[in-house]
């Protein structure tokens, strides 16, 4: 632990770690409802998310008997945030599932394999499993054995379907000296200031989203 | 199972954020506080203000246990401040959102953003719109409605606001370029989630349009930088020469 470290622990001692989670959750759903590409799974903040939300649950099973009507009114407060979680935790993980499902070739190897949380693994290789089985079985099995794979890149032309990665984003800055953007192949150069919103690509913001620079919105 | 909508934020989607804003009640009853998954609430003790999410302040609202104060910038003196200069100082973008929080304290740590900065509750800047300034007001008048002094004043004001961004968002149309880098500072959420399917697909299909020109570009940009490099490590090797 060094300097740094202990100023930060000061720093956040004001924002509870509820507080920080529930808003990097947000951020993160957001994100994945709005670019064209996954981003990394936020593996030890779902760990702690799903976690708290198991307690809340059990704690409310604790409590659904008790008939004082104060009780049961912060019954309705706590199962109405509960829900609200578990929307967001639900929505961000089944956008993510559609991404999978668009393009699945794509997300089976290489860096946007290591994006993926572990049963999003087991559920693009059973899924692919299923898919390719059924195809052969319906009517792959019927071509020549040389057309017969669903990843050919041969003629130039490669069958897997990739992410539109140049799609336009709308992004806001949220830290200082960001500098300036410039997407490559064109005139565009952004001088981005904290506060400031652009409407760019995403492939030119991509590293500076997962690094925090800016959030998606 | 995977998500039904397209990409970008559906308008409930916007709410849903919005409702996460913090507003300032004015509790009726006494209430502990709630340990929710979010972080602790305030504990309520009438007539003491305290700042809550929206979703909470509407359910307390609506159980008659609290009143909303509505924020600064929606009283009906504010908005037309606002409307004033959104089409007099500012008639090309929109009037800049309120002063930014201060910056996180080390680059590890994460920044705050709407909706998670306090925008809304009394004490607010009342000189500029929040991002969520649709959505806010229009929930704060179907929801609490009564705690306004005058609803129809601010409903007129905010419809005229409206009107006036939604304007600008169709005529900003024509800056948009292949590359994007538009600049859309004071925008709003909704006014987002509304324009990012036009935007969005203007931009794209520029983009489609120039993709074969913006390559030919993209590899001499290449070549030069390669070329360029390589220029200056011959002249180091003269160097080492002499």
């Amino acid at each position: 632990m060094d300097i740094d470290d202990i100023l930060a622990e000061v720093d956040r001692a004001g924002v509870p770690q509820e507080a920080r989670d529930l808003q990097s959750l947000t951020r993160l759903w957001v994100a994945e409802r709005v670019a064209p590409e996954m981003q990394p799974y936020p593996e030890d903040l779902m760990e702690r998310v799903l976690d708290r939300i198991a307690k809340q649950i059990e704690a409310i099973e604790e409590e659904a008997g008790n008939m004082d009507p104060k009780t049961s009114f912060k019954l309705v407060v706590v199962q109405t945030e509960l829900e609200r979680f578990k929307f967001l935790v639900r929505s961000f993980l089944r956008a993510r599932i559609a991404k999978l499902d668009a393009h699945p070739h794509y997300y089976s190897s290489g860096t946007p394999y290591t994006f993926l949380s572990a049963s999003e693994r087991q559920y693009l290789s059973a899924h692919q499993a299923l898919l390719a089985r059924h195809y052969a079985a319906s009517f792959l099995s019927q071509f020549p054995h040389s057309l017969q794979r669903l990843d050919d890149s041969a003629g130039g032309v490669n069958m897997v379907d990739v992410p539109d990665v140049d799609k336009a984003v709308i992004c806001r800055v949220l830290k200082d000296n960001v500098g300036v953007v410039a997407v490559e192949g064109t005139d565009v150069r952004c001088d981005m200031e904290r506060g400031d919103v652009w409407v760019i690509r995403w492939s030119a913001i991509k590293e500076r989203v997962m690094a925090g620079d800016l959030e998606l919105i | 199972m995977a998500h039904p909508s397209p990409p970008g934020l559906t308008p409930s989607e916007v709410s849903f954020l919005c409702e996460m804003e913090l507003v300032t009640v004015i509790p009726r009853q006494k209430q502990d506080a709630y340990t929710l998954l979010g972080g602790p609430t305030p504990p309520l003790t009438p007539p003491l203000r305290a700042n809550l999410p929206l979703w909470l302040a509407l359910l307390l609202k609506r159980q008659k246990r609290a009143n909303i104060a509505p924020p600064p910038w929606l009283a009906p003196a504010a908005l037309s401040t606002i409307l004033e200069s959104e089409t007099t100082e500012y008639p090309a973008a929109f009037t800049p959102g309120p002063a930014l929080p201060p910056a996180p304290p080390s680059l590890r740590d994460e920044a705050a953003s709407p909706p998670f900065v306090p925008t809304s509750v009394v004490g607010a800047a009342d000189t500029a719109l929040p991002y969520h300034w649709l959505e806010m007001g229009e929930i704060l008048l179907a929801g609490a409605g009564d705690d306004f002094e005058e609803p129809d004043a601010v409903r007129r004001l905010l419809r005229d606001l409206r009107e006036v961004r939604m304007a600008k968002v169709r005529a900003g149309v024509e800056v948009l370029d292949a590359g994007g880098g538009v600049k859309m500072n004071g925008v709003g959420g909704m006014e987002i989630a509304e324009g990012r399917a036009f935007i969005g697909g203007v931009v794209d299909g520029l983009r489609k349009i120039g993709a074969s020109k913006e390559a030919v570009r993209r590899e001499r940009e290449r070549e030069e930088r390669r070329v360029g490099y390589r220029g200056q490590e011959d002249e180091e090797d003269m160097d080492d020469l002499q």
